[in-house]
């Protein structure tokens, strides 16, 4: 455990590095959109040679970093001239709340469409297709569909690009249960699926199924962008998408470290189901 | 004819008929027919022009192609990393192969979407279209390889102590002359991660080109037509907008299909 957690307080510092050094050294770190127009050109270069001379180099730049991280601001807007951090607070809940839902969602559709075709004994097409159809439309795509047609919302929306993915998992990890030697001899012996499922099936299931997890968790954080940009929800993923169109570097440097500390977590989510299994 | 070789062959079907759309004399996906905007479909633009008289035909067609290519460039990138990296970490010294799958780790801990649109904005405003296409699909080719170098790392190492490579070490080959032949045994391994790739890419491409952060016009790009679909009042005018979507679906299920069969 401790072996594990010093790697990812190492994998944290280095995704912080990388990502500053990767602002830091693009091309188009000191521009700004508003230096096109005439009417505040001034004061937009006058901004960034300020922002020049205090990211003069990379050390100092890094430690302005984590010393806007230790004091919980996490630097200034570059569009909105607050801390980063009031940007972002209030965003985290609505952000979390749809994450929360759209997970729990996808996990019982997948789950109960997994068990149902999988207990069959030929996999249908009439599980089998919309999964497919579903992995093959973009997350934007079926959020802009939804919203033309007028029926589903974000949370839908995450949960049916989820699913189509878990259950390509669940149901090829689940067939092949149903098929394992001792599985099949005991249904022939007439022990209830119900019992079987409990006590052999998903023990058996649970180290894929905390990976399973994680997996989902990270595919969630990359679909959350587009979902929340195009239902108009004012959560973490519109925001990056806002920093990104007006070149807002420190907002989107943020919450990047904030989505990668989010997808190790979410590591930790399976590490400790295998754990917990071994033990 | 299995699933995956029919998906093959519709896969060259379109190709080809994408080729010879873009081919045809007097084609150009950025020529604006200022006397037909938003026009519906016609002998001169057979699926209709978008909202600046650009014919869609001609567009979908040359984004069919750009994404392919980008997609399978970025894909040949990435798995040809993931291939060295993994072997470097397995047959190297044991703090290289350490540090390697820390990168990885790291790589893996950043999603996707964000890296992305942060080296997006992190361009010059003034970044020509075809740059920027060469951009996103390096950034994909970059994200892309820690999971498969994963995969390559245990299957190297599964090889390092099998039998006919403890027999290769014995009569003294040399490391050079044994990644030689462990190549050849690692591309049941590399062949579906490269396949498994291109929608992944396809998909990430068409996701930031609609939120705006893509391929930079007038470049085609599925993306940058997806972006019409906000439009309602083009949508209420043709029914042509959904072209792009439709065919991008099908070409998706058809990039599946093949990585399914391998």
């Amino acid at each position: 455990m401790a072996r594990w957690l010093a790697r990812t307080v190492a994998v944290i510092l280095l995704v912080m590095v990388g990502t500053t050094m990767l602002v830091r050294f693009a091309p188009g770190y000191f521009s700004d959109a508003a230096e096109m127009d005439a009417r505040y050109a001034d004061v937009a270069r006058a901004e960034l040679a300020a922002e020049a001379a205090r990211s003069h180099s990379l050390a100092q730049m890094l430690a302005a970093e984590i010393g806007g991280w230790l004091r919980g601001d996490s630097g200034v807007s570059r569009q909105f001239g607050v801390p980063v951090w009031e940007l972002i607070q209030p965003r985290l809940a609505v952000s979390g709340a749809l994450l929360l839902r759209g997970i729990a969602l996808a996990w019982a559709l997948a789950l109960c469409a997994s068990l149902l075709s999988s207990a069959s004994r030929n996999p249908s097409l009439l599980w089998q297709a919309p999964a497919a159809i579903l992995l093959a439309v973009p997350a934007a795509a079926l959020a802009t569909l939804c919203l033309l047609v007028n029926s589903g919302g974000p949370v839908l929306v995450l949960a049916l690009l989820l699913a189509a993915r878990d259950f390509k998992f669940l149901h090829r990890a689940l067939r092949r249960a149903w098929l394992d030697p001792h599985v099949l001899h005991a249904r022939a012996q007439g022990v209830r699926s119900r019992h079987l499922l409990r006590a052999h099936i998903v023990p058996a299931l649970l180290p894929q199924l905390g990976a399973l997890a994680s997996l989902s968790a990270v595919t969630a954080l990359s679909a959350l962008v587009p979902i929340e940009v195009i239902f108009n929800v004012p959560g973490l993923g519109d925001l990056a998408w806002n920093a990104a169109i007006n070149r807002d570097l420190p907002v989107l440097l943020t919450v990047t470290m904030i989505m990668a500390l989010a997808v190790v977590c979410a590591g930790m989510g399976s590490y400790r189901t295998v754990a917990w299994r071994e033990a | 004819m299995s699933l995956g070789r029919g998906a093959l062959f519709l896969l060259l079907g379109l190709v080809l008929a994408a080729a010879a759309v873009v081919a045809r004399p007097g084609a150009s996906y950025s020529y604006q027919d200022r006397e037909a905007p938003l026009a519906g479909s016609s002998w001169r633009h057979p699926a209709g022009t978008d909202d600046l008289g650009r014919d869609r035909l001609v567009r979908v067609s040359a984004a069919l192609l750009l994404s392919l290519a980008g997609s399978l460039a970025a894909a040949a990138i990435s798995t040809a990393a993931a291939a060295g990296v993994g072997t470097l970490a397995a047959f190297g010294p044991a703090a290289a192969g350490w540090g390697a799958m820390l990168v990885c780790d790291v790589f893996l801990a950043l999603p996707w979407m964000f890296l992305l649109m942060m080296v997006r904005s992190a361009l010059p405003l003034t970044t020509l279209p075809a740059h920027s296409a060469a951009v996103t699909f390096l950034v994909l080719a970059a994200l892309g390889w820690p999971a498969c170098a994963r995969a390559v790392y245990r299957g190297a190492v599964a090889q390092r102590t099998s039998g006919w490579m403890l027999h290769a070490r014995a009569t003294g080959l040399c490391r050079v002359q044994v990644i030689r032949h462990l190549l050849p045994n690692l591309f049941p391994l590399l062949i579906p991660q490269f396949l498994v790739s291109i929608p992944a890419f396809v998909i990430a491409e068409a996701n930031l080109g609609a939120l705006g952060l893509g391929i930079s016009e007038p470049l085609p790009s599925w993306g940058g037509m997806l972006f019409e679909l906000n439009n309602s009042a083009m949508l209420m005018q043709t029914r042509w907008v959904y072209l792009p979507l439709a065919l991008l679906i099908v070409v998706l299920l058809a990039l599946e299909g093949v990585a399914q069969e391998a």
